[in-house]
């Protein structure tokens, strides 16, 4: 009976080199009844945990390997015998990877000498004879001795007895041993095309050229011991070899025990007992009238919880940074599955008072998944990168990193790879990326090939198809995760090579998330979010202006002002529920406390809107239907969202409560929907699930809508932790909105991009709440926007910002704001003579209106500007006469008030002056047009036809193809419902259009009211009426798709 | 001699007053039209082309380039700007708006090549044609045709303009003309004189004021950027420029505002550069009397040939390709061109490789002038006598391109080895004309195992016992002769290239592949065998003998 272990296989991790996932390497040399597999990717780790996980399921034994491809060397296949070796390994890999630009790892043969001490190394033989190897392999020899090997592999290349024979002369000459493997690229030989087409890829030719870079047969594919020992007949030695390395190298992935990072903790002391110090001390400062009793129970309750996972070290980590931050005055909150608990509340993680909400802490912090607790963090958008550095400071390269992301083959690059690999030409290509656009791959059929010109019976379009199909899905390179960060206690170097990023000052581990999840290895996500920096933003224009100093944690709860503002709907710029599609819900929830935010921002999501569990909720919240729970069971599970589940962390615990899932079971069931549904048997869990709550005595409609909603949850999950810190933060800006209007528009036109809104609907929504909104102005303005003493007292008005004007950049107008401290500028050459800037950094501000302050129009100005010397003229030049005094004076014509606007909308994308729709008013009215304010006195179903500035369109996926636009003219806004069949015809005007006219009828429901289109136009020429037809059109920007 | 020589300003109207008349065209859709006309022209329709004949001309038709990695809009049709779409927007937005959209490759340089051979084709008119730089990009493209003098020759400009305009319709490709006293206001009428829908728009002579100042100024061919900057100070005709005073508008805007101002109102000159790049070298007759016997212009070329070779020794080059160009007296031009293997600079064999192609010059009514230019010229050593070269090489390549100037560059072949793994493919034909390929290193990119000296044209059936399942042979019989094998090696496992194969066996991993086995019998002789595809227990195996080694 043969046995063969096969120790040189490259995985699809070995980018354009192997042609089969980890996964299916181990499943097939399970298969094959192998003994073992190593899956050897070229200088990475990256496909080791997939085929870990996948060896362990299939019950075969993976052997931890690398193969090292050196810059003056031959190469090698690595194996580390423990632990130990292991980690010397991703030291090298680190060493050859920080050296070298991204994606590229230079490492010499040395280096492996230096640093390959408990390594088995098997050196690759060349195709052909090399003294170059002979002599690598003598100095490799010195110093490994018996862990030494010379992989050789019959790979029917003709001569292959004679090649052999002489490999093993050579192995005998310097008292080697011969390892016979089959230096596998796919696991079965019908990947040969593919491999094939990745070659192309990686050479940059196509299949007709490519020749002899292609090999010339299957033959790499995984082989049975059977028919390792036939081809090996000759040398039984060399397989035999395989297994002596099995023998030697026992090390597993398992064994890599992760541990937190301790914190210096004061001496005599433990992780633990400084937490738990920390954490009262905290409470006390958070609660200085005294602790509520129900508030030190629950604290004293998960310290105890924590104490028995051993977490503590965990909860210190993020406190620390959140420390950092703190001192470093970047405002940042928690968020995530632990983060809502009564600790870290204390720890000042979050800012949500758990007196105010009731969150399950084991619920988060589960024993039985053995995984660790999940925190991220948010931080003010442009002070993430402080924080990550701080991170990197305090643990050093060796001992965080940035996770990484595999980024895959998607349909559409799938398809332009391979048809180029295949030599099809550039317009198949584009029209098949056309048949794929907007498809799932499963979708695409032959009717679809046919209408985009192609004949689906053509085997150059089958070939291509097919190969994209598999292409699909394949890694093509790594990228960094968005914020994950990993930090260990002993060295991260030593777990798992560190690479540059693309990035300057970032370094990046080889593993993602999922590998991650599946070794036990914590990683905190350090995320980015606008939202704090405008709250950051707002407190500080509070403190300056107001003089009112608050924070998260002490801005007045529960005021009911905010929430009757926001059961109005009336939410611009209030952080998640500014959307249409929430804004529309606000009205229809009313939301009467905090609790009533976290389930506002849960509700408009893919997981409830597809579990069709939205209606019934408001159902029952209106009390049109009675609360009643499908079970006892279930009750517990469901009781704070009147029976219907609306957060992730419900549909995983119907899973368990209701289907009998086990706690691991519900958890790969979401794993296996949101991993792309790749390895995955969905109909299997479906089957289960639906059986398991049937068995239980639900209803099938009931089960069918709780699996469809694990489904939804599955790609966009959000959990009832996450929500309540969001909701947080909706809170808070909710209440800078209603009770500062002028500091909360400030911060947000200070903090762009961010939010669901341009600036132009910010500024108009302030000054429709009362605001005084001041142009910009040469000398008023700073950079950022600012307040102004305002008419009436304790109402400051608001001065726009020279970022408001297109093409200006923040150090030159810091200049012009030095230069104003001598005294206001009184004209265009002045300016340039003080400030020394260029002219076209004048015309911009001219084209802004900025000299309006002066009495110079725009033209004006800008004739002034233009006619200014280029370079600007000495600060100390004799102070003579402007020598363009003496020009004839020149007559411009005077602009309209339609050109002011269309060139404010130009230079600023908003205008004070007028409405664009104001002054079309008289022609829409002649057209039937009704202003928007109108729809709040039409009756349900009236037909109405109105016009506007389209501001957002979208097309959410969980609506079935309608898409939703919003208009907005010089009254009001108008939200619009276009069905799918309406926007096939109309196609042009709901995607193209600035201006967009309809006609519809008038749908209502309580506040919320929708026009639901019937006809379209496209106005958008309209637009040019403002203007002499010849201008550059004016764009008005809407928000589309995002 | 005529006035064709030289100077295009001298132009004489029939009363003997100076009438210079510019014609401009321009090719809104250059880019998309040109692709439809691809279209048309291929025996295979393109998946993304029409579908229908009124898809010609109706479909949105766009051609897409590629911006790191972005597909953008290069060019769109009129049905494609009609229904929004607007070059540099990204190919998904253009499909979300028409989601039967006709997309092309995008091909500036062929635009561009396309746009020259139109420019010549335009010769029939006035040799005094060109490409007009400012018009190209986005898809349009625009030439320039200077008619002072030509008209007549097509009763006059109305019956030149439209005789233009019907043979352009013809060929497909949209467009308008502008005629006026300067590039410049001819260029303007062409795109921005109403109604739009009028493909002529013509400025009487000295009319260019009223035509003029009501347009744009963007018909002026200002830098976008000046453009612009009229626009915002509201300068927005030319005949409000005309009205302002020029220090301030010139101190402003450059010198090239004022430029581009009196270049349309003929207060200052422009001339029109003929398209084609002149070639470095060449040599020029002019006849007195229009020639039209071959006789005569044999003996023309004669006198340029030399002249061309001694200009060509001086600058130490030898030609590559040289083009004899006849201008006829109906404005058409008579070519004819003919290539070199290697850099050229001798008259006999320059004078053999003309006289092939003479017969396809057609000197129509008389040619008034003939120019022969070398359009290619490598650097050429002076010659020098070889002490151990026979000539032997040069004149194989005087062969080779004799053959190939006769039959056809593409006819005349030699063998070279191709990388590629089945070996009846192994080795391939290229062009004689190019220069042999260096050696292949062998060692580096041949096959590993050694190949035959004489391979069988077809494989050829044999009888063969091996043990399973891919040992050598260890007897077979060809041809009714049975040979033992001494000794053996292989295999070497060839499979086919799968690219060429049925894609319903794509994945099929190890269909038809064959082994190759180098055997030596036992008298020596040694052959190179295969047997088709794998062992199979239920199927006699099947061999043949493919090749010898000695």
């Amino acid at each position: 009976m043969s046995a063969y272990a096969e120790l040189c296989a490259a995985s699809n991790f070995s980018f354009l080199k192997g042609a089969s996932h980890p996964e299916e390497l181990a499943v097939t040399a399970a298969a094959l009844g192998l003994d073992a597999i190593a899956v050897t990717d070229t200088n990475s780790v990256t496909g080791l945990v997939r085929a870990h996980t996948a060896a362990k399921q299939a019950g075969i034994r993976l052997v931890v390997g690398c193969r090292l491809e050196l810059t003056d060397g031959p190469d090698l296949l690595t194996y580390p015998r423990d632990r130990a070796a292991y980690g010397r390994l991703t030291r090298l890999l680190t060493l050859g990877k920080r050296r070298a630009p991204k994606g590229e790892c230079y490492m010499t043969l040395t280096d492996v000498i230096g640093s390959g001490h408990g390594l088995v190394i098997a050196a690759v033989a060349p195709r052909r004879y090399d003294p170059a190897f002979e002599g690598a392999l003598q100095k490799l020899s010195q110093h490994f001795n018996d862990d030494l090997y010379l992989a050789v592999s019959y790979d029917y290349s003709g001569g292959n007895e004679a090649r052999l024979n002489s490999l093993a002369a050579l192995a005998g000459k310097h008292r080697i041993t011969l390892l016979a493997c089959n230096d596998v690229r796919y696991h079965s030989a019908e990947r040969r095309p593919l491999l094939d087409v990745l070659t192309c890829i990686r050479e940059g030719c196509t299949v007709h050229q490519a020749g002899r870079r292609l090999a010339a047969n299957a033959e790499r594919h995984l082989k049975s011991a059977a028919e390792m020992a036939r081809l090996f007949a000759a040398m039984p030695d060399a397989l035999a070899h395989g297994l002596e390395i099995v023998g030697k190298c026992r090390f597993n992935l398992d064994e890599l025990r992760y541990d937190y990072p301790v914190d210096p903790v004061p001496k005599g002391s433990t992780p633990q007992a400084e937490l738990v110090r920390l954490a009262w001390e905290g409470a006390k400062a958070r609660y200085p009238d005294g602790i509520p009793d129900k508030v030190s129970a629950q604290v004293a309750h998960e310290l105890d919880l924590i104490e028995e996972l051993g977490f503590a070290p965990y909860f210190l980590t993020v406190h620390d940074i959140v420390r950092f931050a703190e001192e470093r005055g970047i405002l940042c909150q928690g968020r995530g599955s632990a983060a809502n608990s009564a600790v870290c509340y204390c720890l000042r993680i979050t800012a949500v008072d758990p007196a105010r909400i009731d969150l399950l802490f084991e619920r988060f912090v589960s024993a039985e998944r053995g995984e660790p607790p999940d925190i991220d963090v948010d931080f003010e958008n442009g002070r993430r990168e402080e924080v990550i550095q701080y991170i990197y400071g305090k643990y050093g390269r060796e001992r965080a990193g940035m996770t990484a992301t595999v980024i895959t083959y998607r349909a559409k690059s799938a398809i332009r790879e391979t048809g180029k690999a295949l030599g099809v030409t550039e317009d198949v290509i584009l029209a098949l990326q056309g048949a794929a656009w907007r498809r799932s791959w499963e979708d695409i059929t032959d009717d679809h090939i046919r209408e985009a010109g192609l004949d689906p019976r053509e085997p150059a379009i089958r070939r291509l198809l097919a190969l994209a199909g598999v292409l699909r899905g394949f890694p093509r390179h790594l990228s960094q995760h968005t914020g994950g960060m990993v930090m260990t206690k002993g060295r991260l170097d030593e777990m798992v090579p560190i690479a540059n990023a693309a990035m300057d000052g970032r370094t990046v581990i080889e593993w993602d998330k999922d590998d991650l999840d599946a070794l036990g290895i914590l990683k905190v996500d350090i995320l980015a979010l606008g939202m704090l920096t405008c709250v950051q933003k707002a407190f500080g224009l509070l403190s300056r202006h107001h003089g009112r100093d608050v924070t998260l944690a002490t801005i007045p709860a529960e005021d009911p002002a905010v929430y009757d503002m926001l059961c109005q709907g009336d939410s611009v710029g209030v952080f998640q529920v500014e959307s249409r599609a929430q804004m529309s819900m606000l009205p229809r929830l009313k939301p009467r406390d905090f609790y009533d935010l976290v389930i506002e921002v849960a509700i408009v999501r893919p997981g409830p809107i597809q579990g069709d569990m939205v209606h019934p909720y408001l159902r029952r919240r209106d009390g049109k239907e009675a609360v009643d729970f499908p079970s006892k069971a279930l009750e517990q599970v469901l009781g704070k969202t009147l029976g219907i589940p609306l957060f992730q962390e419900q549909a995983m615990k119907i899973a368990i409560v209701a289907a009998g899932f086990s706690p691991q079971e519900a958890d790969a069931l979401r794993r296996a929907l949101a991993t792309f549904r790749r390895f995955g048997d969905i109909h299997k869990f479906r089957e289960r699930f639906i059986a398991g709550m049937l068995g239980n005595g639900y209803e099938l409609d009931f089960s069918e809508r709780c699996f469809k909603q694990i489904e939804g949850f599955a790609d966009y999950g959000f959990p009832e932790s996450h929500a309540a810190s969001f909701a947080l933060l909706v809170y808070v800006s909710a209440w800078l909105k209603r009770h500062y209007p002028a500091a909360f528009t400030c911060a947000l036109l200070n903090s762009m991009p961010m939010g669901f809104y341009g600036p132009a609907q910010l500024v108009r929504d302030a000054r429709d709440h009362g605001v005084e909104v001041r142009p910009v102005d040469i000398n008023q303005s700073g950079w950022d926007c600012t307040l102004e003493p305002g008419l009436v007292p304790d109402a400051p008005a608001f001065r726009l910002g020279f970022r408001q004007v297109k093409g200006l950049k923040q150090a030159d107008m810091e200049r012009l704001a030095e230069a104003r401290a001598n005294g206001p500028f009184q004209g265009a050459h002045e300016l340039q003579k003080r400030t020394g800037l260029s002219k076209a950094v004048l015309e911009k501000l001219a084209r802004g209106d900025a000299f309006a302050g002066l009495g110079l129009t725009r033209r004006t100005a800008l004739w002034a500007i233009r006619g200014l010397d280029d370079a600007p003229p000495p600060l100390f030049a004799a102070a003579g006469l402007d020598h363009r005094g003496l020009e004839p004076r020149v007559a411009l014509p005077e602009m309209a008030l339609g050109e002011q606007v269309a060139d404010d909308y130009r230079a600023l994308s908003l205008s004070l002056k007028s409405h664009p729709l104001a002054l079309l008013r008289r022609d829409l009215e002649l057209r039937g047009g009704v202003p928007c304010r109108d729809l709040m006195h039409l009756r349900q179903g009236a037909d109405v036809r109105l016009a506007g500035l389209v501001t957002t369109r979208q097309r959410p996926g969980s609506a079935k193809g309608v898409v939703f636009v919003t208009l907005e003219d010089e009254t009001a806004h108008a939200n619009l419902i276009v069905w799918p069949d309406v926007f096939e015809r109309f196609r042009r005007p709901v995607l193209g259009a600035q201006l967009l006219e309809v006609a519809g009828e008038v749908q209502k429901e309580g506040r919320v009211i929708h026009v639901v289109c019937k006809r379209l136009w496209d106005l958008t020429p309209w637009l040019r009426r403002l203007d002499a037809p010849e201008t550059a059109p004016v764009t008005i920007r809407s928000r589309n798709f995002q | 001699m005529n006035e064709m020589t030289h100077g295009v300003q001298d132009g004489l109207s029939e009363d003997g007053t100076v009438r210079r008349r510019v014609v401009s065209v321009w090719l809104p859709s250059f880019a998309t039209d040109l692709c439809v006309r691809r279209w048309k022209a291929q025996p295979t329709p393109s998946p993304c082309g029409p579908r229908t004949p009124t898809d010609f001309t109706r479909a949105p038709l766009v051609s897409v380039a590629e911006e790191n990695g972005h597909a953008l809009l290069a060019a769109v049709n009129r049905a494609a700007e009609v229904a929004g779409l607007q070059p540099g927007l990204p190919l998904a937005d253009a499909r979300a708006l028409v989601p039967d959209l006709r997309t092309a490759p995008a091909d500036p340089e062929g635009e561009r090549r396309a746009l020259g051979r139109l420019t010549r084709w335009c010769d029939r008119y006035t040799p005094w044609t060109a490409v007009d730089p400012d018009s190209f990009g986005a898809g349009a493209g625009g030439l320039w045709l200077e008619v002072t003098g030509a008209a007549h020759l097509f009763g006059g400009e109305a019956g030149l303009l439209a005789d233009l305009n019907a043979r352009l319709a013809a060929l497909g490709y949209a467009h308008r003309l502008g005629v006026g006293d300067t590039p410049g206001a001819a260029w303007a009428v062409a795109r921005f004189q109403p109604p739009l829908h009028a493909s002529i728009a013509v400025i009487p002579p000295d009319g260019a004021k009223a035509a003029l100042e009501p347009l744009s100024v963007a018909a002026l061919r200002l830098a976008p950027k000046t453009t612009e900057g009229l626009f915002r100070l509201g300068l927005r005709r030319i005949g409000q420029l005309e009205r302002r005073p020029r220090g301030p508008l010139a101190a402003r805007f450059g010198g090239a505002l004022l430029d581009r101002l009196d270049q349309a109102f003929g207060r200052r000159a422009e001339t029109i550069e003929p398209g084609r790049s002149p070639p470095d070298h060449q040599a020029r007759i002019a006849f007195a009397e229009p020639v039209t016997h071959r006789s005569g212009i044999e003996a023309a070329l004669e006198r340029l040939i030399g002249t061309l070779c001694g200009q060509l020794a001086t600058a130490r080059v030898g030609a590559r390709r040289v083009r004899l160009s006849g201008y006829r007296v109906d404005g058409g031009v008579a070519e004819i061109t003919v290539g070199t293997g290697r850099a050229v600079r001798e008259a006999a064999h320059l004078r053999r490789l003309f006289e092939q192609k003479l017969d396809h010059f057609d000197p129509g009514f008389g040619i008034d002038a003939l120019v022969l230019a070398a359009t290619v010229a490598d650097p050429l050593a002076p010659a020098q006598t070889s002490l151990s070269s026979d000539g032997t090489a040069e004149a194989l390549a005087f062969l080779i391109d004799r053959l190939g100037n006769r039959l056809g560059p593409d006819r005349v072949h030699r063998l070279a080895p191709a990388p590629r793994h089945p070996p009846e493919h192994a080795q391939g034909r290229i062009s004689a004309a190019e220069t042999a390929p260096a050696p292949a290193n062998e060692e580096a990119d041949g096959p590993v195992s050694p190949r035959p000296l004489q391979l069988l044209a077809t494989p050829e059936p044999i009888e063969a016992v091996a043990p399973v399942p891919d040992r050598p042979p260890v007897m077979f019989t060809w041809r009714r002769r049975r040979h033992r094998v001494a000794s053996a090696d292989g295999p070497e496992r060839i499979a086919p290239e799968w690219w060429l194969e049925d894609p319903a066996a794509l994945f099929s991993g190890q269909v038809r592949l064959r082994d190759y086995y180098r055997v030596e019998d036992t008298e020596g002789r040694r052959f190179w065998l295969f047997r088709a595809g794998l062992y199979r227990p239920d199927r006699a195996p099947k061999w043949y003998m493919h090749g010898f080694f000695a």
